[in-house]
């Protein structure tokens, strides 16, 4: 069951404050959204129509040019929507799986009747069941928890003493004895491009050409931090291109 | 006899030994989960004639005419619950709204799994039509579906899910066989129309089962 929000009912408003109230989500509707996007919220669980009406029954239609933003806020809306839809048949979209010659020829007459029977059936019994569900909902067992047993807590100090050692001792440290000696650090190799970078834009394939394939990564390293940090964009201009190094803002 | 209620009673209150009813009374009222009848009769060391002549007086007792608490069968076992017309007042008194009930597509996949199964996800998406994995996995999360082996016949062994305890616990069902059959559900005559359709659209399109063509392109 689905409510429309009292403060919902204001035309010309940004998108931002639709609200909504569906079963499996209750709040802003740019909520929804970037629960869907975290996948936090199955899109599935969502009534896309359901949402829509809400939609269209807090946004009613005004005449044009009368409420200033409001073909804005539906554009938006529709995209969204769309987007909705889309991701909602995507998930729903069952996964290809070649299955001899039924994928070739499709499913016979015969196999869909069989098809179509079965699924009736399982659709008959889920609202069979939904009903019997919804009926048991409402019945609470005890919330009784039995406490544990004073035995089961008493500890001896042996044990105690162990399991403290266990939880405070540190853990070995792993071997290093297979990696060779470090002979670059990326902060000497962040520090070398800032340097070449004081005479302008560079190429990165001109910073490595005598650099040997370690110091080159590590150079590519560093860039990346650097161009993390915003002291330098990285730009190439088509895929394994030449890639360009320019001093940041 | 009668006791100062007006029920029917054959348990007496003894200070030195507790009748059965008593015990399994006590037993019950314990356990937040359902509790077997091998169990009840380890534990209160009756015997089963006695033990299921006191269960039968707490279901009169316990029934949803007489008492605020009622007693179920259950998931195999038995089980206090809050009477049905009490639900309102309970969940004001824990402060809890009643859970959400599940998706359509969720009531579907157990339909599936119940009376198809144990079913593989692939089968439950062949038998839907659609995918249904993130249902499944819902389901599993909120323990009404589990993985209960493997299909060794299919490539790759995968999981065979069944429905779960908590499945038949929210159901109210004492076992899977306490669901009406498919063939109780649906009604004949409601099969007969689709078929009927089906068979209408193939004389319609008799070359359903063939690819289509291009008409100019052959």
């Amino acid at each position: 069951m689905s409510t429309i929000q009292p403060g919902g009912r204001a035309t010309g408003r940004a998108l931002s404050a639709f609200t909504i109230d569906l079963d499996v989500y209750s709040g802003p509707y740019e909520g929804l959204l970037a629960l869907i996007l975290k996948d936090e919220l199955e899109i599935f669980e969502v009534p896309l129509r359901e949402l829509v009406t809400l939609y269209r029954n807090t946004n009613p239609p005004t005449p044009p040019g009368e409420t200033p933003g409001v073909l804005e806020r539906d554009t938006d809306f529709v995209d969204s929507a769309t987007s909705l839809v889309l991701l909602k048949g995507r998930a729903l979209a069952p996964a290809h799986e070649p299955d001899g010659e039924e994928d070739d020829e499709g499913p016979s007459a015969q196999d869909l009747e069989e098809r179509l029977v079965t699924y009736l059936k399982i659709k008959r019994g889920a609202d069979a069941l939904a009903e019997r569900l919804a009926h048991n909902a409402c019945l609470y067992p005890s919330a009784h928890a039995l406490p544990p047993r004073p035995g089961s807590l008493r500890l001896s100090k042996d044990r105690l003493a162990k399991s403290l050692r266990r939880a405070i001792a540190r853990t070995a440290e792993p071997g290093v004895s297979h990696l060779g000696q470090i002979t670059v650090t990326v902060q000497e190799l962040a520090a070398l491009i800032r340097a070449s970078l004081l005479h302008g834009p560079l190429s990165f394939e001109d910073l490595i050409r005598d650099m040997d394939r370690l110091r080159s990564a590590v150079a590519f390293s560093a860039a990346l931090s650097l161009a993390a940090e915003g002291r330098l964009t990285l730009s190439q201009t088509e895929p394994f291109g030449p890639l360009t190094l320019t001093p940041g803002k | 006899m009668t006791d100062g209620n007006g029920y029917e009673s054959t348990s007496q209150p003894d200070a030195a030994t507790p009748s059965a009813v008593f015990c399994i009374e006590a037993v019950l009222f314990l356990s937040p989960r359902p509790v077997a009848l091998s169990t009840i009769l380890q534990v209160t060391a009756l015997s089963e004639e006695e033990a299921r002549a006191a269960i039968s007086e707490l279901k009169e007792r316990y029934s949803p005419r007489y008492c605020g608490i009622v007693l179920r069968e259950v998931a195999g076992g038995l089980q206090f619950v809050t009477n049905s017309l009490c639900s309102a007042l309970v969940e004001r008194f824990r402060e809890e709204a009643r859970p959400a009930p599940l998706s359509g597509a969720a009531h579907e996949v157990l339909s599936c799994v119940l009376y198809l199964g144990p079913l593989t996800r692939a089968a439950i998406n062949a038998a839907r039509g659609v995918n249904s994995d993130a249902v499944v996995r819902n389901l599993l999360d909120r323990n009404l579906l589990t993985e209960a082996g493997r299909d060794q016949t299919s490539p790759g062994a995968p999981a065979l899910l069944d429905v779960t305890e908590d499945f038949l616990l929210a159901a109210g069902a004492r076992d899977r066989e306490d669901f009406p059959t498919l063939e109780e559900i649906v009604e004949p005559a409601e099969i007969s129309r689709v078929r009927e359709r089906i068979k209408g659209q193939e004389s319609e399109h008799p070359r359903m089962d063939e690819p289509i063509r291009d008409p100019e392109g052959g």
